[in-house]
């Protein structure tokens, strides 16, 4: 499990990576990844690494359990001698799966519904109703979020807005609310413009595919970078890191400047990977609009060619009119105002929607050299479209595309080969990322690495048949969900029942017991605005730009830049619309861990923080909160303190106080002055470890 | 270990779950001698706290890092790098590259200031810095650095975070992870704005990057409330919270009493203990009424704001801030990082010159001189110098010709200049009355022991005891450091 820290190898200019080691590890091989060096010779063991093997169904070993998730975790489990912990209780077990599947706490009413009828059928009749409401795409969508790195801001100097940057989000959500098999999900994010090609213009399915490119415009974005060249270089490496990371679990960035040091990939896989991703046009203009870089095509009307021509024309009409108004116009008031006309005329922009996405120019592909220790200014030879070596395939082949095609095709066959039944990884690592979402620990501990430099998985029985399931049930990440959350192991306690299991295996590896866990920022936020009732249930369109006290924007280097605060009303919607401003994160969010939007997370860290305390108790956001929470209770309970009370642990953890902390909440209320004590105890409340911790 | 974290998750992304406080160090120790980690209870002690302090890997007696920002990028030429071959040649015409590879003929401009030799070092050093000039003996001037960026935005993040792409750690963080706190009831990286706004690209600058957010540079601020959410808006009292607080840690302990072990659960209602114990130390630590009156004017603090420039401030705002990092330094804050310029980038309220260097010079000297001098009579004063590193320098340096491609002709400024520029450092372990390396005869570009900037990490992470070869972070697959990937060497002409 530990790798240690090896001395440092100095590798060349412009590489991003690091990588190092010889003494410690060669010494000892036995610990950590071993060390490649030298000339690259792809090995038997190479090709023979397990995450490069074809996925087989497993046997299901006979257990005497119904489920196979539970046999192939039960398999484990004999080996050390223990057995799977009881299940938990009714009520955690909604709120587990309230807060997996929404990222939002059960009514109270859920659970006593569950309570009454705790059965199979019930679980299975929950976790389908959680599954059909749009509250499911709204937490879901924001762990995809965090693993592309989105934000509506191009961070570094200007930090300028992502045109649109909204409906990429949406999509994201829209894609889990409506199950879009996962294969699909790939090929539009990699290649829906070249799909769209081929879709009736306008429809649903080719605005989709036109949004989901915007995948390659969410990279930060240096307007006025030092070298254009090394900027445009760095660009595409960006996006090969997430596009390797995201979808196959791979570090492809560690062979930009010389070959992996750790995994079989060459510096020539790279670059070969890199030309299907060469001909994008770069993501836009330079600041001062000179150094040629790229033409600035990041967005596009979301409406047919025809259409967008005949407004052209349209267009073309009136200004020829006001032209001519001109040309008459008999004195000087005259013809300010025809000028005054013409000019509002020509500055009109086409009244269209537009989505942020991918632009090539036209299907010729721009050549691709390796680069030399991976320096822009020193091409090497030219390389072939080619899949990384270790994976054995042929040599991909791009349909021809007519002349008129606006791109390479290149895409296309990249992203057909990641959304493969056959490729080894894509399967496994979605899968293994539903896992972890339920779990809190992937079967592969390292959701976002699979080679060496990762942790082997748990259990790979389990894995291979998840992955294999998966593809079977036409990639559906909600037959997944339904999967996992029908195993006993899933309804397990988190709790210790059985202490010898704290001895034979007290890290809980083997998945003896469930594992509890600190929600998500965005979680802990949403849990507030539904307990006090101020939750705006509003779905998608333009983020949200919450309020913040001026302090916050004093920290930009021009106070305020780019900010304008949302109306009251949508102040109060679900954190995945809120506005992801990379100079300018949200202090409530960020000190709660949220993704650092500049490279791919599939694994926040999970801090306990003392100014994570003070803004719990002391942020405005939470006041609001507490005050509302508290006028619902005074509302729906009336004055009676004790009903307010109960009210409150209702409706935040969805239980009736025991006495005790009854009688420490009507302390707290009367000790308060002024009467403030019914919003000092439901802050208090939002604050428990109990309504932010999940059993 | 306990129910809430889980050995199952790589060693690395374990390693910081276990933070907590300003101070993760902090927590459990604190517990401990609270008697808080009940011995019945079997609870392990995290002894893997991301903030827990850590030994120097190099001996040094330094402890903390004060690193003054002059934002924009001050004018070498005009300050400490004095070069009689530009004086002699003013207004002839040169060949410059104001952009990379976009060259220009451009005009030599001589410094209007006036240069001389001081103290026993006879360090070279401008009117322009009439008191920080006393203090030339205890300096390690360093005059040929050079980095890769003509721009803010990226320049900036290089200097902060050794990358010119955001995203990466800066170097309080690497300090904070490398060395620990030393005061778990403060944060250990400190950062303070000009009043006039932040740097460009703002919060970036002092992010801990891929690293946990306990690294991170906590704002400041010496006026109003100093760390955001400290206290409780509208007119909650101290008392009230504390009752809030502990009815909130009531119900957590029963609610731990039947989670046995979960660290986690305890971190948490220990740092609202230590957030309660905050509200009494930050604003302790920035009360300067403790100060004898002396101190305060020696810093300046009382000085008013000058009238003659409406952008003009006086040393008054970063006075206070100078006195403000002793006093968190005497703290046992690790890293304490002070701007002067804020706003856009551009204009005369940073040290961006382009639109005149004297107007600017007027403007920003005076602001920064005395609280400097102060700063450093009073480190040394109280014996605190060695073990205080002070860093002085901006995001780069500018160039010895007149400005003509950013004003539209209008002459008198200075451009950007990444290719020649100075800083200085004193204190802990600096050799003092330095002056180490050279740029060219007319003070355009390193060429005597000419350092990368990569190579001013180094040696600041040298000084404070780390060894940048070492001082390294798991992530995406790799063990990055703050020096990147190209060799970078501490600059022993500078050490002691």
């Amino acid at each position: 499990m530990f790798r240690p820290k090896p001395p440092l190898f100095q590798c060349l200019r412009g590489c991003l990576c690091l990588a190092l080691v010889l003494v410690t590890v060669m010494a000892n091989p036995a610990i950590g990844p071993r060390l490649r060096s030298g000339k690259f010779i792809l090995s038997d063991e190479d090709r023979a690494y397990w995450a490069f093997q074809p996925v087989r169904a497993p046997s299901i070993p006979a257990t005497g359990d119904a489920h196979p998730v539970d046999a192939l975790l039960a398999a484990k489990l004999l080996e050390k001698g223990l057995k799977r912990s009881e299940s938990a209780t009714p009520r955690e077990l909604v709120r587990r799966v309230f807060f997996d599947l929404w990222g939002l706490p059960p009514a109270p009413e859920d659970v006593a519904a569950f309570a009454a009828e705790p059965t199979d059928e019930a679980w299975a009749k929950l976790i389908d109703r959680l599954l059909a409401s749009p509250h499911y795409g709204e937490r879901w969508a924001r762990h995809w979020l965090d693993l592309v790195r989105y934000a509506e801001s191009n961070g570094y100097e200007r930090d300028g807005d992502k045109p649109s940057a909204w409906r990429y989000r949406d999509y994201v959500i829209q894609a889990f609310n409506r199950d879009k098999p996962y294969d699909q999900f790939i090929r539009e994010q990699l290649a829906g413009d070249e799909m769209a090609e081929s879709m009736p213009p306008a429809s649903e399915e080719w605005k989709d595919a036109i949004i989901a490119t915007g995948y390659f415009r969410l990279h930060v974005w240096d307007d006025e970078p030092d070298s254009t060249v090394v900027a445009e270089y760095d660009d595409l490496d960006d996006i090969m890191v997430t596009t390797g990371a995201t979808f196959m679990g791979l570090t492809l960035g560690c062979a930009r400047c010389h070959h992996h040091k750790f995994d079989p990939l060459s510096q020539t896989d790279y670059y070969s990977l890199l030309s299907f991703l060469r001909s994008i046009d770069p993501y836009g203009l330079h600041k001062t609009g000179a150094f040629s870089r790229g033409t600035g095509k990041i967005t596009r009307a979301l409406v047919a060619p025809e259409e967008i021509a005949r407004w052209e024309k349209e267009k073309q009409q009136r200004m020829s009119a006001a032209e001519t108004e001109l040309a008459g116009a008999a004195d000087p008031a005259a013809k300010a105002a025809a000028e005054g006309k013409l000019k509002l005329i020509r500055e009109e922009m086409p009244p269209f929607d537009t989505a942020l996405c991918i632009a090539e120019n036209g299907p010729q592909p721009v050549v691709t050299h390796l680069l030399a220790r991976g320096d822009a200014q020193s091409p090497r030879e030219e390389v072939a479209l080619a899949f990384p070596e270790v994976f054995g395939q042929p040599t991909p082949t791009v349909s021809p595309r007519s002349a008129g095609s606006a791109s390479t095709g290149r895409r296309t066959v990249l992203a057909d080969w990641i959304a493969s039944p056959a490729h080894p990884l894509t399967a496994r690592v979605m899968v293994n990322r539903i896992w972890q979402r339920h779990f809190h620990v992937g079967i592969v501990p390292t959701p976002d690495d699979f080679g060496h430099t990762g942790l082997p998985p748990s259990n790979q029985p389990l894995l291979d048949f998840l992955a294999d399931e998966f593809v079977k049930q036409g990639w559906s990440v909600k037959q997944m969900h339904r999967l996992i959350m029908t195993s006993r192991a899933y309804r397990m306690s988190s709790r210790t029942q059985d202490p010898r299991a704290v001895v034979a295996d007290q890290d809980n590896e083997s998945l003896w017991r469930q594992n509890a866990h600190r929600v998500d920022a965005e979680v802990v936020r949403d849990c507030m605005l539904k307990a006090s009732g101020l939750l705006n249930p509003k779905a998608g369109g333009p983020s949200v730009y919450p309020k913040l006290p001026p302090e916050v924007h004093s920290t930009q280097d021009a106070a305020g830049k780019g900010w304008k605060d949302s109306p009251v009303e949508e102040q109060n919607r679900r954190s995945i619309y809120l506005v992801v401003k990379r100079a300018l994160k949200i202090p409530l969010l960020e000190s709660l861990d949220f993704a650092n939007c500049t490279s791919p997370v599939g694994l926040r860290p999970n801090t306990t923080t003392a100014p994570q305390a003070l803004m719990l108790l002391n942020d405005a956001f939470v006041h609001q909160q507490a005050a509302a929470l508290a006028a619902r209770l005074r509302r729906e309970s009336g004055d009676k303190p004790e009903s307010q009370i109960q009210h409150a642990f209702q409706l935040v953890l969805q239980r009736l106080p025991q006495e005790k902390e009854l009688q420490a909440a009507q302390q707290l209320i009367l000790a308060q002055p002024d009467n403030t004590g019914l919003e000092s105890f439901c802050r208090g409340v939002l604050n428990l470890n109990e309504s932010i911790y999940v059993d | 270990m306990n129910p809430l974290s889980s050995h199952h998750r790589p060693r690395r992304q374990f390693l910081w779950e276990m933070g907590a406080g300003f101070a993760g160090l902090a927590l459990t120790s604190l517990l401990e001698a609270d008697g808080f980690f009940g011995k019945a209870q079997g609870a392990e002690l995290p002894s893997d706290d991301p903030l827990r302090p850590k030994i120097p890997t190099i001996p040094t007696k330094a402890k903390s890092c004060i690193f003054l920002f002059m934002f924009g990028g001050p004018s070498q030429v005009d300050l400490f790098d004095y070069k009689p071959e530009l004086q002699k040649r003013d207004g002839q015409t040169v060949d410059n590259e104001f952009r990379r590879q976009q060259k220009s003929k451009a005009t030599l401009q001589a410094s209007r200031r006036t240069f001389k030799q001081h103290g026993q070092s006879g360090l070279w050093c401008s009117d322009a810095f009439p008191h920080i000039s006393q203090h030339m003996d205890k300096l390690a001037v360093v005059k040929s650095l050079y980095s890769d960026s003509f721009s803010h935005g990226s320049a900036l993040l290089q200097m902060n975070s050794g990358r010119i792409l955001q995203g990466h750690p800066s170097l309080g963080a690497w300090m904070n992870y490398g060395l620990g706190t030393m005061n778990q009831n403060l944060p250990g990286y400190v950062v303070m704005l000009d009043p006039r706004g932040g740097p460009t690209t703002g919060a970036p600058n002092w992010a801990s990057g891929y690293m946990p957010a306990v690294h991170q540079g906590t704002v400041l601020r010496t006026s109003g409330e100093p760390i955001l959410s400290l206290k409780p808006p509208g007119t909650m009292t101290r008392e009230m919270q504390r009752r809030e607080i502990d009815f909130i840690n009531e119900l957590n302990a029963s609610h731990l009493s039947t989670h046995p072990g979960a660290s986690e659960l305890q971190a948490r209602i220990a740092s609202y203990e230590l957030a309660f114990r905050l509200q009494e130390t930050a604003p302790e630590a920035l009360d300067l009424t403790q100060e004898d009156p002396r101190t305060i004017e020696m810093y300046g603090i009382n000085e008013p704001k000058p009238d003659w420039h409406s952008l003009a401030l006086g040393p008054s705002t970063f006075g206070r801030q100078c006195l403000t990092a002793r006093r968190l330094v005497e703290r046992g804050v690790r890293f304490v990082q002070i701007y002067s310029g804020g706003g856009g980038a551009g204009g005369q309220n940073t040290w961006d010159g382009h639109h005149g260097i004297e107007e600017n010079l007027k403007i920003h000297c005076p602001e920064v001189d005395k609280p400097i001098a102060a700063l450093l009579a009073d480190l040394e004063q109280r014996g605190l110098l060695d073990e205080t590193l002070v860093v002085w320098g901006g995001e780069f340096g500018r160039m010895p010709v007149t400005e003509m491609v950013n004003t539209g002709g209008k002459t008198g400024g200075r451009d950007h200049n990444p290719k020649g520029f100075t800083y200085w450092m004193a204190g802990a372990g600096v050799k003092p009355g330095t002056s180490y390396g050279a740029t060219d005869e007319i003070g355009e570009a390193a060429v005597e022991n000419p350092h990368h900037l990569r190579d001013l990490h180094a040696t600041i992470l040298h000084l404070m005891g780390l060894d940048h070869k070492r001082l390294t972070y798991f992530h995406g697959g790799l063990e990055n450091k703050l020096t990147g990937v190209i060799e970078a060497n501490v600059m022993q002409g500078v050490l002691a």
